[in-house]
């Protein structure tokens, strides 16, 4: 239930109050509210002396909801609460959930998480998600392990504690974007199994789903789309994955994209089948 | 496409769904909406209730402050105790860092932090570029700030079990030129409600409540 709270100062000569509308609400009752004139809010403004309030009792707390204006009578007529002078009422927080953003979305936040060797196919892949996705009123958003090294994480080389630490730092990242209710597509190499499983960790169950681009040393090789394996060979790059830095291959993805025979399935048809899945554990509604 | 960037073996990946296409999603424009002040100067509570006013009008937006970001991505980031102006500054970047993805996003990003330093602030401002970056001034007094002293820590500071806290024995550089200022009017605080109403007024003037 999401009841928006309304906050108040205690009734002073410089009454004041704003009214929030709730979108829920459990009990009907009234509030005695003695003010002075001179506050600031709508229809409150005009009232001098003791006026009635719809209001709404959240749980029983000291937080009174209220909803509608000033002199609008409820059926039953009947008094909640007295506030006096001295009333202090406290300051309550209220924030909006994820749950509320992906009502309003129709979507679940959640992190898709692409691993792979350098040619794999997953910026492409990631980038054909993001279309589909947006093409079905989704909201999605890239963070490509490049890109990310380019701003968040430029401080960082790529020897194996900075590695680690620009994937915790991209894990944390998504996961505030999966709470924000949106479909966090994280592409990057990760090669070590402890530090994506770190990743999985920071999110509820269910949420942090693997996605292992699962295309052979010698296909990504060939392909060399930024000439790093050539580098890499000729001894000018170190430590790069596949070549003198291992890969560690997911052990329970929950979805592996596979090479099958000679032929490539194709980016879209590759992030058709995560579409598929996203879809039967319902991220793609609220 | 991608592009080699100097020196490096880093590229830069381009996608066919930009900002623009989620903006369109959205109804919105991304941006950062800093809200900047003393501890106790009302900052969460302006931000949740911002936040809330933005949700009714079915705008997506997302708080960035100590809650969600010091035990997540700044938990351990290396902090020298010794270096407390360097520690204010990486948290900053941080935040800025990704408030930035998160306006790219298409969200409006509520970050809210002391961010005493102007120096600080206005290195997030220069990450964000078209005039994207809202800074918001909780401009309320030392005095009534420590006298809510909603967690103690004022209490702490002057009995001189904290070192270095905001407003007590370390400065906070007022901004220059925030988009937004918020004072007390005549000695009394306005509502969060009546401050979000401000905020949201300020968006909707500049533009990024809609797409046209």
């Amino acid at each position: 239930m999401n009841a928006s709270r309304l906050q108040w100062a205690s009734s002073s000569p410089a009454l004041s109050t704003g009214l929030e509308t709730s979108s829920s609400c459990s009990k009907l009752g009234f509030v005695n509210f003695r003010g002075g004139g001179g506050g600031c809010g709508d229809s409150l403004k005009t009232k001098k002396g003791l006026f009635v309030i719809k209001a709404m009792d959240v749980e029983g707390s000291r937080t009174v909801n209220l909803n509608g204006h000033a002199g609008d009578s409820d059926k039953n007529g009947s008094l909640l609460s007295s506030i006096g002078n001295s009333t202090n009422i406290q300051w309550h927080q209220c924030s909006v959930k994820k749950e509320d953003r992906e009502n309003m979305l129709k979507q679940k936040g959640c992190v898709i998480w692409i691993t792979g060797l350098s040619g794999s196919g997953k910026s492409t892949v990631a980038c054909a998600l993001s279309g589909i996705l947006y093409r079905r009123g989704k909201l999605a958003y890239v963070l490509d392990g490049d890109n990310v090294r380019h701003g968040l994480n430029r401080d960082l080389g790529f020897k194996a504690e900075d590695r680690a630490e620009n994937i915790r730092r991209i894990g944390e990242v998504a996961k505030l974007f999966a709470d924000a209710g949106v479909i966090c597509i994280a592409s990057l190499i990760s090669p070590y199994r402890r530090d994506r499983d770190a990743c999985r960790a920071l999110l509820p169950a269910g949420e942090f789903i693997e996605v292992f681009m699962d295309i052979p040393l010698h296909v990504c090789e060939a392909r060399d789309p930024k000439g790093l394996y050539k580098l890499a060979r000729a001894g000018k790059i170190k430590g790069f994955t596949g070549i003198d830095d291992p890969y560690e291959s997911p052990l329970n993805c929950e979805i592996a994209l596979r090479h099958t025979g000679g032929e490539c399935a194709s980016p879209c048809e590759m992030a058709e089948e995560v579409i598929s899945y996203l879809e039967e554990k319902g991220f793609l509604q609220a | 496409m991608s592009t080699i960037s100097n020196s490096t073996n880093i590229f830069w990946q381009e996608c066919p769904v930009g900002k623009a296409e989620r903006q369109k999603l959205l109804n919105q424009k991304g941006c950062v909406v800093w809200i900047t002040g003393l501890s106790g100067s009302g900052k969460s509570t302006l931000a949740c209730s911002l936040s809330r006013e933005l949700h009714s009008r079915g705008k997506l937006s997302y708080i960035l402050d100590g809650d969600n970001l010091r035990h997540g991505i700044n938990k351990d980031l290396g902090f020298k105790p010794e270096d407390r102006t360097e520690n204010i500054r990486r948290v900053g970047f941080i935040v800025g860092e990704i408030a930035k993805l998160f306006a790219d996003a298409g969200l409006i990003c509520i970050a809210s932090l002391i961010s005493p330093y102007r120096k600080d602030r206005d290195a997030c401002r220069a990450m964000l570029p078209d005039a994207n970056f809202i800074e918001v001034f909780m401009n309320m007094p030392l005095e009534l700030c420590e006298s809510r002293d909603a967690k103690g820590l004022y209490k702490l500071a002057r009995a001189g079990k904290i070192r270095g806290f905001t407003g007590i024995d370390d400065p906070y550089e007022q901004p220059l030129n925030c988009e937004i200022e918020i004072q007390q009017n005549n000695g009394v605080c306005p509502l969060p409600a009546a401050l979000a109403g401000q905020v949201v007024t300020y968006l909707e003037e500049k533009g990024f409540l809609q797409v046209e």
